[in-house]
């Protein structure tokens, strides 16, 4: 790869670090899911009469009226459906503080058109001097954008 | 020493960050059309019907198990992996930072703060490894990324969880639990999308995810004052693209975060609700855009890739022309 030497020594990781890891991690998965799947009961060593639910609903089936009462998964699920709003409200504050931030900062750059330099002498950037309040209605940036692009125009 | 914007990690973070993000759309797809499946109906079609979601769901989840397991020993077993991580604990600037994005969109702060720069341009050597939003990515998926695998473990085989759970609800439960998880991930990826992917100085993509810096050359003009981003010019589509994205992300999140409040798991209800609760259409619509703005993430993670390799193709086309070796800037380096 002769088109290194112009490039710099950069200090990534070892070559033998991400081979014996990659094999550990490949190992640690195999493990992790034949376990999961060991976990698997069959169907018909299920439960299918599980009468532990009392009062009215006791019975054939009455395990499933139980557990759909379960308090802690109730509040587990509630939890994580308030930290998704929560979170959720919170990165749309992040989308639209960015895409505004991202407004402003295309508003300093060259739009398509304008970079050579009579394009930029024919902009609204340049009537800045004669009357802004035009302009700054023009282009819907802060003023220094203006100058900027003024001071550009050679 | 400088830094230039794009070439700032390892080969292997981002090979890592490609593997990653190419796992975790696999997994959004086929998990979120399995718990949004009557606004995806269509992906669930795609991907044959419940088994043939099922399936690749937990294939890409043994993938994911992999990839978080070979991250954490990669982080515990190097010296490079300890040492970043000292670069992604949050510091006061970081909130400085929030604050000052927060007054730069208002307009009484005139630039943004260097730890939330995404474009540096002159002012690279100021601004930290990540910015502080990168630091919370890291962060937040770190830690939904494992609640998610721990839960997907759970469920890997429900008649194990009704076993132990005694009941059959239980296994309903820890579905929904997951589902849910996911959710917050879901938005934040979107979110991640549009931030790296509509910056306007660096549309349509951020090169620093893909083209590591061992391919970036250590020389740049350093005569510019500020970022100099007034020097560069807009693209074309810029506005019309960063406005319909920017809408679709928004669209997306409110609308998963409302389906996910819609789609009741646990406790299981009495009556099935059709059409995944009462705003039909719309969320569908809402929905279906959220998974556009994720495919979109997903074409330009590859276009990404796309940048890399043509620009180690350039690369090697400039070492080989003899004029460029008697080119400025590499001649004028010390070796």
């Amino acid at each position: 790869m002769s088109y290194r030497e112009h490039l710099p020594e950069t200090e990534g990781y070892p070559r033998a670090a991400i081979a014996i890891n990659a094999l550990i991690a490949l190992a640690v998965t195999a493990l992790i899911l034949w376990w999961a799947a060991d976990f698997a009961v069959f169907y018909e060593e299920l439960f299918r009469i599980q009468p532990i639910a009392e009062g009215a609903n006791a019975g054939v089936g009455s395990d499933w009226t139980a557990g759909n009462q379960i308090a802690w998964l109730d509040f587990m699920i509630a939890i994580t459906h308030a930290a998704d709003v929560i979170m959720g409200v919170f990165i749309l504050f992040m989308v639209f503080l960015h895409w505004g931030a991202f407004r402003r900062l295309a508003g300093r750059m060259r739009h398509p058109g304008d970079s050579d330099s009579s394009a930029v002498a024919a902009d609204g950037g340049q009537v800045a001097d004669a009357d802004a309040p035009a302009d700054a209605a023009g282009d819907g940036t802060v003023d220094d954008a203006a100058a900027t692009d003024g001071g550009e125009a050679r | 020493m400088t830094q230039l914007d794009h070439g700032k990690f390892s080969k292997m973070t981002t090979t890592f960050h490609t593997l990653l993000a190419l796992d975790v759309f696999v997994l959004f797809f086929s998990g979120y059309s399995l718990m949004f499946n009557d606004e995806l109906w269509w992906m669930v079609g795609l991907m044959g019907g419940a088994q043939g979601v099922s399936a690749v769901h937990r294939i890409a989840g043994g993938g994911l198990l992999t990839l978080i397991v070979f991250w954490m020993l990669m982080m515990v077993t190097t010296d490079t992996g300890r040492g970043n991580f000292r670069e992604i604990l949050p510091s006061k600037g970081d909130f400085d930072a929030f604050i000052q994005d927060v007054q730069f969109l208002l307009g009484s702060a005139d630039e943004r703060h260097p730890n939330a720069r995404q474009f540096a341009g002159g002012t690279a050597d100021e601004i930290p490894l990540l910015t502080y939003i990168g630091k919370g990515v890291v962060f937040i998926f770190a830690a939904e990324l494992t609640l998610l695998t721990i839960s997907g473990l759970l469920i890997w085989s429900k008649t194990g969880v009704m076993d132990i759970m005694a009941t059959k609800t239980a296994a309903a439960a820890f579905v929904t639990f997951h589902g849910l998880l996911g959710v917050i991930m879901l938005m934040g990826v979107m979110f991640h999308i549009f931030e790296h992917g509509f910056h306007p100085a660096l549309y349509p993509v951020e090169v620093k995810a893909f083209i590591p810096k061992s391919m970036i050359p250590e020389e740049h003009d350093d005569d510019t004052e500020g970022t100099g981003i007034e020097l560069l010019e807009l693209a074309p589509s810029w506005n019309m693209a960063s406005t319909v994205v920017g809408a679709m992300t928004v669209i997306g999140i409110v609308s998963v975060l409302l389906g996910s409040l819609f789609d009741e798991g646990y406790p299981v209800p009495r009556e099935i609700a059709i059409g995944g609760g009462p705003t039909d259409i719309l969320l569908t619509v809402g929905i279906n855009m959220g998974v556009f703005v994720l495919l979109l993430g997903l074409v330009l993670q590859m276009y990404g890739n796309l940048l890399r390799v043509r620009w180690q193709k350039q690369l090697e086309q400039e070492a080989s022309e003899p004029t460029t070796a008697a080119d400025g800037g590499h001649v004028e380096s010390d070796d």
